[in-house]
């Protein structure tokens, strides 16, 4: 059995990151939720620290840590925003093509230079006409001697337009389906490469999101990660590898929902007495409690599996799915502790559902979650 | 038998300081002591005579002006000397800057068992017992100090000031010590008094004024600036007058404004909201003053005074002024 | 430049305060104990210093029991100090400041110290005592209560202002110096993720202090108390408004002893 206490490593690097997100995040939070502000102040404080690059290799510049210790974080940090988390580990899943699909000089010749400084990346994969339908993608890929040509649109992409890097998924022969899709390192001075603009979001609004175009962007042959058709496979063990940390920010949001609404009941006081003591209530923070003990502890379990080497897409799946889930119940109770005051934007509540809502789409929706879910799970009794 | 004490006194300007005051008060309570002060520095003579109008019948002066710019380390070995021939039981010196650095270096020159911050002070079977607050006065601790020898720094005003009761004083010179050169190699080349222009501000005060909605009009606000002013005190106010405009919302008390914590807060004309509570609450004594005698922050003040706020502020800043003889 | 810095772990900022089940001191039952207040300041104007003087080194010291002192130590390292001694106190001590002062002369007496530099007090109880008998044991010059401190290489000198309650002294000092640090209008600088996991791995030197005499002066914890909670206001009756600020004021400073 797994000892479930934290070694004094995995302390310093959670404290590391809750100091972070308390002193620089969360006094920011809402101002850049109210304004859709991209606090790049902040998001350059984290790189200074560390706190970017998480899943590269030291050897290329990167803080080299395992899932476990990035969920760590990730709670930290998303407890103060969601938002600006999604931003700051928009990066490890960006970064993670090439790390699984790269040759070493390909690893060294992109992810050394990233790495050395401040620098954001973007991961494009979705587009207008499939999210979840990601094996139906339509950027084409053209081969023409020593490059390609990409021509298509992706859309929702976070941090498109901060991002120096794109890693991009594109189809070199639509007839083939899934099997044509392939993977390329583009950087963002890449002629033909346009971000749009920033999209006007129900939630995690310090982040970015944008569409970006390639319009005939040429691509040399050297930059391809691993052959033709293995794109595909490539993608979906990246978000193996960056579902488990989601899990994580949800319950970041959770917690920070539970931790609002506990503190207010206890202050609040109607008919005589805290509504913390009305049964009412207490109900709710009991579920909520639970909803956050066991997000958590899917989350941890998923890391801790994946961490010791497994691919762990069944435990990963239950993590995200659930945890988001989650954070989505316990935003809306905190705000129905609150009662009226927390409808009020003045009030830190109503933001967390919002932010919660979108970890239910992201990273793979829940429906799709269910799906693999119950493909893995049947697979056991196959 | 009756056990020594001795008293490290401070002065100014040849003029005992109220602390040390303080610490001769302390001195006098424990049974059955007898007195002894020690002074330093060029009003020493001076100010030595003062230990007489408080009962303290004798005192060792080391009346040397170069002590003034030299480092309290400079003091250690005459006071040491006298420690070795006096044998007192107890030292207690007003817990001042000076005042707990010296008792810092005397401890280790002559093995004492001390504590700083001191509120409370009873003589045990054993030892001596000290009360004193800790984390921020959040909390406070009870230490029994046992030891052939226990040092005592006060804190400053938690001890009444001791009555008059003069006596002959006499003033000798302290046994004569070497000191070392390395403590005389540091130098003071100034010294400035500390000018009291704006107030402290609102999160490192010791005292805060709020004012609320009770004050009617920003017209008004000002005898709650007078208040604090009298008091050496911040300024605040409750949402009500920030929302209003008649006060900078940097001066705002509560959940969505700022939170202090305070050794006293004074609200005035504040019904006492939960979300003004919660930016006070953990503030060590809290007075409330408010017309209405069922307003919710008399349930989370100390002690309360129902009246007309308007009466009430100006003879209290009145009678602030008046004890402190400003 | 060979700086000594002194600290001590600390209960951090929002732990919860709870007296032990014997009553006597704070019960250390899920404390984090860190490196704060004060004793950061310390720690990030010792790296100012060693920064500001090439050939510079910082050695952080800290006299506590196991397992949070080598933490705290760790945590000093990561901000850049060059090395780090444990001075091991028993579990459970909550000792007089001479006899800490003892305990960390026997780590810091044998080593090279241009500038000792404590916090002015520490976060928990507050004494600002040690700094001094240290400075006292170890023969050096002290200063607590300082704020601004520099060094001139020119002259060779230190250069700090100390904060009386009459106002503020300038001094000029030469190395060696013990100062206690109150303001250093210095922003402490957070470690770093790469450096918090380097120094998981540094080696941190311990010592063993002498024990004292039987006989030596102790400081025995024998209560640790909360406030009572607040139960309602007592009201000031009076007849004028002058009565009610006559009590009020008598109150404050005689029961509440807020103000003098």
């Amino acid at each position: 059995m797994p000892d479930f206490s934290l070694t004094p490593d995995q302390e310093s690097l959670r404290d590391l990151a809750r100091k972070f997100a308390r002193t620089e995040m969360a006094p920011h939070a809402a101002e850049c939720d109210r304004t859709a502000r991209f606090p790049e102040e902040i998001y350059r404080k984290a790189f200074d620290l560390g706190l970017m690059n998480l899943n590269v290799p030291s050897d290329y510049g990167g803080s080299g840590l395992g899932v476990l210790d990035q969920c760590l974080i990730v709670e930290e940090l998303a407890h103060a925003c969601g938002g600006m988390t999604t931003s700051v580990i928009a990066n490890c899943l960006a970064l993670e093509p090439i790390l699984l699909g790269g040759t070493p000089e390909q690893k060294h010749r992109f992810l050394t230079p990233f790495c050395s400084q401040y620098n954001l990346a973007s991961f494009c994969l979705t587009e207008p006409s499939g999210g979840s339908d990601a094996g139906g993608l339509k950027t084409r890929a053209r081969l023409e001697g020593d490059h390609y040509v990409l021509d298509g649109e992706k859309c929702f992409i976070t941090n498109a337009p901060h991002a120096s890097l794109y890693t991009v998924f594109a189809t070199v022969d639509p007839a083939k389906g899934h099997r044509a899709i392939t993977a390329f390192v583009v950087p963002r001075s890449t002629k033909g490469v346009a971000p749009g603009k920033d999209e006007d979001k129900m939630g995690h609004r310090a982040s970015s999101t944008s569409t970006v175009r390639f319009e005939g962007a040429e691509v040399p042959v050297a930059d391809r990660l691993g052959q033709e058709g293995e794109g595909f496979s490539i993608a979906m063990r990246t978000l193996d590898q960056t579902r488990t940390p989601i899990g994580a920010l949800a319950t970041g949001i959770a917690q920070a929902a539970l931790d609002h609404a506990a503190g207010y009941a206890l202050k609040r006081q109607t008919f005589g007495k805290p509504i913390a003591e009305h049964q009412a209530i207490q109900i709710k923070l009991a579920n909520m409690a639970q909803a956050v003990h066991a997000a958590r502890l899917l989350t941890w379990h998923a890391a801790w599996s994946i961490d010791r080497g497994a691919k762990g897409t069944l435990e990963s799946s239950i993590a995200k799915c659930f945890a988001s889930d989650a954070a989505l119940h316990v935003a809306d109770e905190a705000i129905q502790t609150f009662g009226g005051y927390g409808y009020m934007k003045e009030y830190p509540v109503e933001k967390l559902l919002r932010d919660a809502k979108l970890t239910q789409i992201y990273e793979g929706a829940n429906e799709i979650q269910r799906t693999v879910i119950a493909r893995e799970l049947l697979r056991q009794y196959a | 038998m009756t056990l020594t004490v001795l008293i490290l006194g401070e002065a100014t300007n040849g003029r005992l300081a109220g602390t040390s005051v303080e610490a001769i008060g302390v001195a006098r309570a424990l049974p059955g002591t007898t007195l002894v002060g020690f002074l330093a520095g060029s009003t020493a003579r001076a100010a030595a005579a003062e230990f007489g109008r408080f009962g303290v019948a004798r005192v060792y002066a080391v009346d040397d002006p170069d002590l003034d710019a030299a480092p309290l380390a400079a003091r250690v070995p005459s006071l040491k000397a006298v420690v070795e021939k006096e044998a007192p039981s107890v030292v207690v010196v007003g817990g001042t800057t000076n005042g707990r650095e010296l008792l810092a270096r005397l401890a280790a020159a002559a093995d004492l068992a001390v504590a700083s911050g001191v509120t409370e002070v009873s003589d045990v079977a054993g030892g001596v017992r000290v009360r004193r607050p800790i984390f921020g006065g959040r909390a406070t601790e009870t230490r029994l100090l046992t030891g052939p020898r226990v040092g005592i720094a006060t804190r400053p005003h938690a001890f009444p000031a001791a009555a008059e009761s003069p006596t002959t004083c006499a003033v000798e010179p302290a046994p004569t010590a070497d000191i070392p050169p390395a403590r005389l190699a540091p130098k003071r080349i100034g010294v400035t008094a500390t000018a009291s222009t704006a107030g402290p501000g609102l999160t490192d005060a010791t005292i805060v004024v709020s004012g609320g909605r009770g004050v009617r009009s920003p017209e008004n606000f000002h005898i709650i600036e007078e208040l604090a002013a009298s008091l050496g005190a911040a300024v605040g106010a409750s949402r009500a007058v920030t929302d209003a405009g008649w006060r900078p919302t940097s001066l705002q008390v509560g959940q969505t404004g700022r939170a202090v914590s305070p050794q006293l807060y004074i609200a005035v004309g504040i019904s006492g909201a939960i979300q003004h509570i919660v930016g006070m609450i953990s503030s060590r004594v809290i007075v409330a003053i408010n017309s209405d005698a069922s307003a919710p922050i008399f349930r989370v003040a100390d002690y309360g005074i129902v009246g007309d706020l308007f009466q009430i502020v100006p003879a209290l800043t009145a009678e602030i002024r008046r004890v402190r003889g400003a | 430049m060979e700086i000594v810095v002194c600290v001590k772990p600390v209960p951090d900022a929002e732990t919860r305060l709870r007296a032990s089940p014997d009553g006597t001191v704070l019960d250390p039952e899920s404390v984090k104990f860190v490196l704060a207040g004060y004793d950061e300041s310390a720690v990030e104007q010792a790296l100012l210093l060693k920064e500001a003087v090439p050939g510079s080194r910082v050695h952080v010291v800290s006299y506590g029991p196991a397992p949070y002192t080598e933490e705290v130590l760790r945590q000093a390292i990561a901000l850049g100090c060059d090395q780090a001694t444990w001075v091991e106190a028993p579990p459970g001590a909550s000792p007089d400041p001479v006899t800490v002062a003892h305990a960390l002369a026997a780590a810091i007496g044998p080593v090279p110290h241009d500038l000792l530099l404590c916090g002015k007090q520490a976060g928990d109880d507050e004494g600002g005592m040690v700094g001094g008998a240290l400075a006292e044991l170890l023969g050096l010059p002290d200063f607590g209560c300082v704020v601004d401190l520099r060094w001139d290489a020119a002259a060779s000198r230190f250069r700090f202002q100390r904060a009386t309650e009459g106002g503020q002294e300038s001094w000029e000092a030469p190395a060696p110096l013990a100062i206690g640090l109150q303001q250093a209008w210095n922003d402490p600088r957070t470690a770093k993720l790469p450096a918090i996991l380097k120094s998981r791995k540094a080696a941190i030197s311990k010592v063993t202090p002498p024990a004292r005499s039987a006989d030596a002066p102790k400081s025995v914890p024998q209560k640790f108390e909360l406030p009572p909670p607040r139960t309602g206001a007592k009201m000031i009756e009076y007849k004028t408004p002058e009565e009610a600020a006559q009590k009020l004021v008598r109150i404050l400073r005689e029961e509440a002893k807020v103000f003098p």
